[in-house]
């Protein structure tokens, strides 16, 4: 027997000068205890559906038409007072944002216990016992110290974890989890999914997981659904979708992951000597303090000609700050860069400007780092301005030729960036770092903002580029997924430090450090046939990242190290070459003892 | 995102729905400035001579009709006075429609002149942070906390009563207000994504001040600048009420109120009535177009 069953579910928008019905016509169902997974581009109407399971819309929009059957009964139909027992103690939901859906004047205990109170006979006491099994069964050390907590004092994912308790507390029947780990670092969403589906595999709930993330499709989810257009046009079993994916738009994203399988990019044959940095360190002082936030701590780095590199940690590892040096758009509290030869860490103004037209940057929002007011020829003159006083045809040709090169219609020079998609001004982007024709470029999480789709042919691009264009790159990301197809070499940061560096193929098969190896296990590559749920997970890391202002004394990892000893506790490791040419910060794994 | 073609049960696209009172704003805006350009010319008397007939009250309701044939069908001995005439013998619609010239001149010019500087320094007091900017936030706070009108009469009866140190007096207290806006809008701009980039093409930072930041900056000034306005036409006005304003006969709304106030307690309220209203209406036009202004701004963000 179906759980749920929706059928022509219809939401419409309406404002004072358009109507558009964000879902139309979408059908589908859910079964007990299964983790069905909804995918679809941002704006496909996902969020939406979710919302409108339990009978609800965001103003303007209200439910126009179809069923939504739970249980036997039409929620669209029942009274609303009927309707608000099962929301909540039937259906449960965890929002994206944990921060703005709990209550910042109320205990998270007390949260708990009201929605357990709202729909069971509990006295204060009860209630507050459950809110402690609730927060020790989603996997939050001290419990009984954490009810007393309130929002701002927990993490972004314990903050997440106390949504979720709060939405079992009841034991639903169907949990509906809208894009829950949106905004959090990989290794906490792991955790966060596991701890998740371990939960409900104890409560016998069912999961409707809204995401945009295959990965997360993947090793959690039993079926897909697939919402395209307001329609839901793919229904198929998770293995299925993978291997035989129906619907164009599930091909399409899907491409990237079935095109390139197995193989990782060749190696360069030429010296690894065009960019290097040595010993760079960039600290940031504290106002009114002494004390300062150690972004950088000692980063050596070396790229080749033609060489993409990619630099991979959780945010606050620093990775975008070894970006801002090598441009020296920051400058570097000390350590050398070196760039084809050439000192640049203390190079005057006036000589640095003349390099800047060999290195650029790529910056991850690209709303942001387009000046609205002017049109897209003006944005792509502007470097060739700088350097050279080009004549307007020139302009107009080299400008052509760029959005030519990444794909886009020259019809777009004299548009602005208002109103253009993420996917569009990010190549527009990718089009003025390129022209000039560095010899070097930066890309800066250049994906992190757009859907899956969109991200597939930008990286698809960017992999064309680097072989066409010989450019040497610096590929900062967070999502190991895309490294692994666009580079030959990867360097791994925690807290300002390289902790490992070596080939793609090198740390993604086999990584040496704790850190690497946690990172590369917490990440969800979108391979259902190696599904995470299905095999113990190795072990993970304690506690979370210890802040850039008070660093541990020795081994950076050593509070949150499974492997850590009294002396790596004691001890500041350094990062030492493996026979294989890799590089380790951990005098354990040199010792040849994990 | 869907296709809406085929039968619906929805009306069709809602047209724009129209905003009464901006249309009202902009409708008493636009008279005003019309009137600052021919309104000298166009009343039936010269706004800066007198009549023989001192203190006609205007025609009352009753018998405006009557007074509107006579006058169309040239009976009448003399153009009526439609909103009476003074103690002087000035009639006061002649000056009402007047007065928007000096009132509107001396608020535009006041304006435009704190808004250049405003902008200039705001523009360097974001984007240099220093101790010599710090200063200047400093003096500005000092001058912003002195009240307003006492500061514009204080320096006006300093520097002498004419139309340019009107100007000035009114364009000093109104600089630290923009100063302020700019600043703090150069202050989010700076730190955008498309800075860092032309940054890292190598502009000049002059250049990033003046192409980037500067032209992001301005709407929050130049949406305030309605509300100058509005308020600069109020402050003309109360100057020359207090008798620091502009010299008497150039029609003036304050000086007409100022020379009208007198009378009001032998029951003559009309000379002071009028531009009173006049003003009323004034301000709050140029009030209502900044607020749209201002609304349009932060639903396009």
């Amino acid at each position: 027997m179906t759980l749920l069953t929706v059928r022509n579910l219809q939401v419409t928008y309406r404002s004072e000068t358009a109507v558009s019905r964000p879902v139309d016509g979408a059908s589908f169902t859910i079964n007990p205890r299964e983790v069905v997974g909804l995918v679809g581009d941002a704006g496909s109407g996902k969020s939406t559906a979710a919302l409108a399971l339990l009978g609800l819309a965001r103003a303007p929009g209200a439910i126009t038409g179809g069923a939504v059957i739970f249980e036997g009964r039409d929620l669209l139909k029942l009274p609303d007072d009927e309707v608000r027992a099962i929301r909540g103690r039937d259906i449960g939901i965890i929002v994206q944002n944990p921060r703005a859906a709990l209550n910042p004047m109320l205990r998270v205990g007390t949260q708990i216990g009201n929605a357990y109170k709202a729909h069971n006979p509990a006295t204060e006491a009860q209630a507050r016992k459950q809110a402690v099994d609730m927060l020790r069964m989603v996997g939050i050390n001290d419990p009984e110290r954490r009810v007393e907590a309130f929002a701002h004092e927990l993490s972004g994912g314990m903050a997440q974890r106390a949504l979720i308790a709060m939405a079992l507390s009841s034991k639903p029947k169907l949990l509906i989890a809208d894009e829950p780990t949106s905004g959090l670092d990989v290794t906490i969403q792991a955790q966060f999914l596991d701890e998740m589906w371990q939960t409900v595999q104890s409560t016998g709930s069912a999961i409707l997981l809204v995401t945009q993330e295959l990965g997360v499709i993947a090793n959690y989810c039993d079926r897909v659904l697939v919402l395209h257009d307001g329609r839901i046009v793919e229904d198929a079993p998770v293995r299925d979708f993978f291997a035989n994916p129906q619907h164009p738009y599930s091909q399409d994203v899907l491409r990237l992951f079935r095109e390139r399988g197995g193989e990782y990019p060749a190696q360069i044959t030429g010296p690894r000597d065009f960019l290097k940095t040595d010993a760079l360190t960039k600290h940031f002082p504290l106002r009114n303090s002494k004390k300062v936030v150690q972004a950088v701590d000692k980063v050596t780095l070396t790229i080749g000609r033609a060489e993409a590199v990619g630099l991979v940690g959780e945010s606050g590892s620093g990775k975008t700050t070894v970006g801002r040096c090598l441009l020296r758009l920051v400058d570097a509290t000390s350590g050398k860069i070196t760039f084809d030869g050439t000192d640049i860490t203390a190079l005057p103004p006036a000589d640095m400007r003349k390099i800047r037209s060999r290195m650029q940057i790529v910056f991850q929002d690209p709303y942001d780092s387009l000046n609205p007011r002017w049109t897209i020829e003006d944005l792509l003159a502007e470097p060739l301005r700088v350097h050279g006083t080009p004549d307007k045809a020139t302009v107009r040709a080299k400008a052509t030729a760029a959005l030519n090169l990444v794909d886009l219609d020259p019809a777009l020079l004299d548009r602005k960036p208002r109103g253009l998609g993420a996917s569009t001004l990010q190549r527009v982007n990718i089009a003025r770092a390129l022209i000039l024709d560095p010899e070097f470029v930066v890309l800066d999480e250049p994906t992190s903002v757009l859907a899956p789709r969109a991200r597939n042919g930008l990286i698809a691009l960017l992999a064309k580029l680097q072989k066409d264009l010989g450019i040497s790159f610096l590929f900062i990301s967070h999502d190991l997924t895309t490294v692994r197809y666009l580079c030959q070499r990867v360097a791994v940061m925690y807290l300002g430090q390289i902790v490992e560096e070596g080939t793609v193929e090198q740390v993604f098969s086999t990584p040496r450090h704790p850190y690497s190896a946690a990172l590369l296990s917490a990440h969800l590559f979108p391979d259902p046939t190696h599904r995470r749920v299905d095999h113990p997970v190795p072990a993970a890391l304690q506690g979370e990242i210890p802040s850039p202002i008070d660093v541990p004394k020795g081994c950076y990892l050593s509070s949150r190290c499974p492997h850590a000893t009294d002396t790596c506790r004691a001890t500041a490791q350094t990062l030492t070459s493996l026979p294989d040419g890799r590089q380790v910060r951990c005098m354990r794994v040199v010792n040849g003892e994990i | 995102m869907t296709d809406l073609s085929g039968p619906s049960d929805l009306p069709p696209l809602a047209v724009r729905k129209r905003d009464g009172l901006l249309t009202f704003g902009v409708t008493i805006v636009t008279v005003v400035c019309i009137l600052a350009v021919i309104g000298p010319y166009i009343g039936p008397y010269d706004p800066t001579l007198t009549t023989p007939r001192v203190a006609v009250p205007p025609p009352g309701l009753l018998e405006i009709p009557g007074t509107f044939i006579g006058w169309l069908s040239g009976t009448l001995e003399y153009p009526p006075h439609w909103m009476g005439t003074d103690a002087s013998g000035y009639d006061i619609f002649s000056r009402v429609i007047a007065a928007p010239r000096t009132d509107l001149a001396i608020a535009l010019a006041a304006n435009a002149l704190s808004l250049i500087l405003g902008v200039f320094f705001g523009l360097i007091a974001g984007y240099y942070r220093n101790w010599g900017t710090e200063f200047m936030m400093r003096v500005s706070d000092v001058m912003q906390s002195f009240p307003v009108f006492i500061s514009a009469m204080v320096l006006v009866a300093l520097a002498g009563r004419s139309t340019t140190n009107i100007v000035i007096a009114l364009a000093f207290v109104y600089v630290p207000i923009y100063i302020r806006l700019t600043r703090a809008e150069v202050l989010s701009q700076k730190s955008r994504g498309f800075v860092e980039a032309a940054r890292a093409l190598g502009q000049p930072e002059l250049t990033i001040a003046l192409r980037h930041v500067l032209p992001n900056s301005m709407t929050p000034a130049l949406i305030q600048s309605s509300v100058t306005i509005g308020f600069a036409i109020l402050l003309t006005a109360g100057l020359s009420f207090v008798g620091a304003g502009v010299r008497p006969p150039t029609p003036e709304w304050g000086l007409m109120i100022s020379t009208g106030a007198n009378q009001i307690i032998l029951g003559e309220w009309w000379p002071s009535v009028f531009p009173g209203i006049a003003i009323s209406l004034t301000v709050f036009g140029f009030a209502v177009l900044g607020n749209a202004l201002e609304r349009r701004y932060e639903e396009g963000q």
